[in-house]
């Protein structure tokens, strides 16, 4: 893309810093894991039965859990790209919050759900990935079902096309890119999950990445788990391979047709079809947050709100909860800032930026348990010894929401047509005023959501938080994992509090996001007009 | 001796009202078999409202549609056999040019031979052979249209719809492209409805020209 600030050489230095955050705290590690797990000659590991079980469990776990996640959403993305309904926005935004609940909260709410002996089962482990992603499935294909054209379908039906015929022949190719793209994340994200495993598999349910967590930190046997991320790096690196040769031939529209596909339930069949696909999704999503709300009231099978007092007079969970919230504001903070930089500099910088669009695929690529194991192993001996530096964990998590961050901010930012900049310098701006004036006022609200997605992230994140926190510094999902490990049902009843609040953070964060969202489409679309 | 003039599609009464307003009342309409009809109108007025109705895509108010004295008039638009050509081509983009036109064929199960020898037939037919393997999102305006007006006629439709086809071309290709659609439609004895807000393309094109305020009664 040219705009008028191609020739400055802000775009460049902006680049500067997240390519050596990324590289520091995220390339060097990963090298550090690949080039130990080679050193450590433990590559005999990989043969053993238990080793092998685990890959084939975490790798069926998150295949199956991917199915069943796109063949929920496929309905009701359906619904919500072709009907148009009074409670449409609230709705998005109910079966949008399990993504960005804590995985442990997810964990901790089908603990709760489910009957005691589906518990620690692949099933309860399939279904809770099954929730947790489903409504990221939904967005991202109703997004893109939203692009296609109503009259491609009536030219399809005059053609003699079916509904189905019509679905099969032409929205099924349509939607393959956005299919695909749901299929790569939710695998991804299952095959890398972390929280969720840790609560609903038990020690007889392990995947990789809760092997690398046991190796490390309980087995002592490093060089094991380094190998083990070293393979799960390997086998998603090659997946995101595999995907883009699949999407090569995919036709893709990125703009929304003049007409909206959405329209009034008008039969009765419609009206029964939808209501039973919507209410059902939307009692998917509250049931196991209303479990959790309703555990955190109950101790000893008696209504109390002990759990909620007792929680803000204990001084341990008192300072988690300050911790959590300090380092999710630096967290925020540093994602936010460098996912804008990161943006500038792709939208400004000439072609050899893009490299950074590379660079923040890897904290997505890389699961957060390994970027948390890179870390401790590379920074352990002085003058970096900064295994316990109180940075370190903020760091992490900023690591982890940056590609989120530059992807929210990005293509907000590659909209605005440089026509506009260029009216600003005739009117006498210089690119400093330019960008403060009308750069900066189109993206505020995409830096908004940026930032309460990256300290959502900061919030709930266990992966990394498992390596690295510490002892009187520990945060919410911690405290709550270490809540749930021990004895008595008021400690249970506190966790479930705390979980409670994560679970309230998460609400208003995506109610947030989504009525920004909705305002800055409301702005787009008068611009238009 | 011309041969005798066989009612193809008859439009009776039909009325449609959109969020509680009516678009259009009692509007009736025939048109006679191998009959190019132009209809004009002002925009908003309702021509593609009703070209919609016939083919299906939207329901009517009130009011009945015939075609060849069978009533299509809540029948699905799939069913009906009436090929439309919209204002902006609504090409699939993930297919090519010749899939573009195989699409009703390969619906109908027709068998692949006889399908890639009728989409060549259009394809010539149309002046766009050498296009046959290209993406459609690489097109020009005009041959878009083209290729639209070839993907409906191979469905050999027993009335096509033409929603404003010119829209958008620039001078010179409106009257070359006008010219062709004509000879090609009567050579091939399509029954036509072609709607646009354009009299002198309306009568150049059509056997007869209609306003849409006429036909309401």
């Amino acid at each position: 893309m040219t705009t008028i600030y191609n020739h400055s050489r802000a775009s460049n230095w902006l680049a500067a810093l997240p390519i050596v955050a990324i590289s520091l705290f995220v390339g060097v590690p990963v090298i550090n894991i690949f080039i130990s797990s080679i050193r450590l000659d433990s590559l005999s590991l990989l043969r053993t039965t238990a080793i092998r079980d685990i890959v084939w469990f975490t790798t069926w776990q998150a295949l199956a859990s991917t199915m069943f996640a796109l063949l929920i959403a496929m309905p009701v993305a359906f619904c919500m790209a072709n009907f148009k309904f009074t409670t449409q926005r609230i709705i998005t935004s109910l079966i949008s919050m399990p993504f960005i609940l804590p995985s442990i909260v997810v964990g901790v709410a089908f603990l709760q759900i489910l009957p005691r002996n589906s518990r620690r089962t692949a099933f309860a482990l399939i279904l809770a990935h099954v929730y947790f992603n489903f409504g990221f499935a939904v967005r991202l294909i109703s997004t893109r079902w939203l692009q296609i054209h109503p009259h491609l379908d009536d030219a399809a039906r005059t053609l003699g096309a079916s509904p189905q015929k019509v679905f099969l022949t032409l929205t099924l190719p349509l939607l393959r890119k956005a299919t695909t793209n749901a299929a790569l994340v939710v695998f991804t994200l299952c095959f890398t999950s972390y929280g969720v495993v840790r609560i609903l598999g038990g020690p007889s349910r392990s995947t990789i990445e809760t092997e690398i967590y046991f190796r490390a930190m309980q087995m002592g046997d490093v060089s094991g788990a380094m190998l083990l991320s070293a393979l799960q790096v390997v086998i998603i690196v090659m997946l995101f391979y595999a995907s883009t040769k699949i999407k090569r031939n995919t036709v893709e529209q990125t703009s929304r047709p003049t007409i909206s596909r959405r329209k009034p339930l008008r039969t009765k069949i419609q009206k029964i079809v939808a209501t039973i696909i919507i209410s059902s999704a939307t009692v998917f999503a509250l049931a196991p947050v209303f479990a959790i709300a309703l555990k955190s009231v109950i101790t000893n099978s008696r209504f109390t709100i002990a759990a909620w007092r007792e929680v803000f007079r204990n001084p341990d969970i008192l300072q988690s909860l300050s911790k959590t919230i300090l380092y999710a504001l630096v967290a925020m903070t540093l994602a936010t800032l460098l996912g804008l930089f990161c943006a500038c500099a792709i939208v400004y910088g000439n072609e050899r930026l893009r490299i950074i669009s590379a660079l923040t695929t890897m904290p997505l690529v890389i699961s957060a348990v390994s970027i948390g194991l890179g870390l401790i192993i590379t920074f352990d001996q002085r003058p970096f010894d900064w295994r316990g530096a109180q940075f370190m964990l903020p760091l992490a998590h900023a690591l982890v929401a940056l590609p989120l961050t530059m992807r929210i901010i990005s293509p907000v930012l590659q909209t605005i047509p440089d026509s506009i900049r260029q009216a600003s310098s005739v009117l006498g701006a210089s690119s400093w005023q330019t960008w403060r004036n009308i750069d900066l006022k189109i993206i505020r609200r995409a830096i908004i959501s940026a930032a309460a997605i990256s300290a959502t992230v900061s919030i709930g994140e266990f992966g990394a938080s498992s390596f690295l926190t510490r002892r009187g510094a520990e945060t919410l999902p911690i405290m709550i994992s270490r809540l749930l490990s021990r004895p008595g049902d008021s400690l249970q009843s506190q966790a479930f509090v705390l979980a409670t609040l994560l679970v309230l953070f998460s609400t208003v964060i995506i109610f947030v996001i989504d009525s920004l969202d909705s305002s800055s489409n409301a702005t787009t679309e008068n611009s238009h007009a | 001796m011309q041969p005798p003039k066989i009612l193809m599609l008859e439009i009776t009464g039909v009325s449609v009202v959109y969020e509680s307003s009516p678009l259009f009342s009692n509007l009736s309409l025939t048109i006679n078999t191998h009959e190019i009809v132009a209809l004009t109108g002002a925009s908003g007025s309702g021509k593609t409202t009703l070209l919609r109705c016939i083919a299906g895509l939207e329901p009517v108010t009130a009011g009945t549609i015939h075609l060849d004295s069978r009533d299509i008039t809540n029948q699905r638009a799939h069913l009906r056999n009436i090929g439309m050509v919209f204002q902006d081509n609504q090409l699939f983009p993930h297919l090519t040019v010749g899939q573009n036109i195989a699409y009703s064929l390969k619906i109908r199960r027709v068998a692949k031979k006889l399908t890639d020898q009728k989409v060549r037939e259009v394809l010539s037919l149309v002046g766009l052979s050498h296009l046959i393997d290209r993406s459609v999102t690489n097109l020009s305006g005009g041959e878009a249209k083209r290729i639209a007006v070839a993907r409906a006629l191979v469905a050999e439709p027993q009335v096509l719809l033409l929603d404003e086809p010119m829209t958008g071309l620039d001078t010179d290709l409106h009257s070359r492209l006008l010219h062709d659609l004509s000879k090609l439609l009567r050579a091939r004895g399509t029954t036509v409805l072609h709607v646009t807000h354009d009299h002198a393309e309306a009568s150049a094109i059509a056997d007869r020209v209609l306003d849409l305020r006429q036909l309401i009664s």
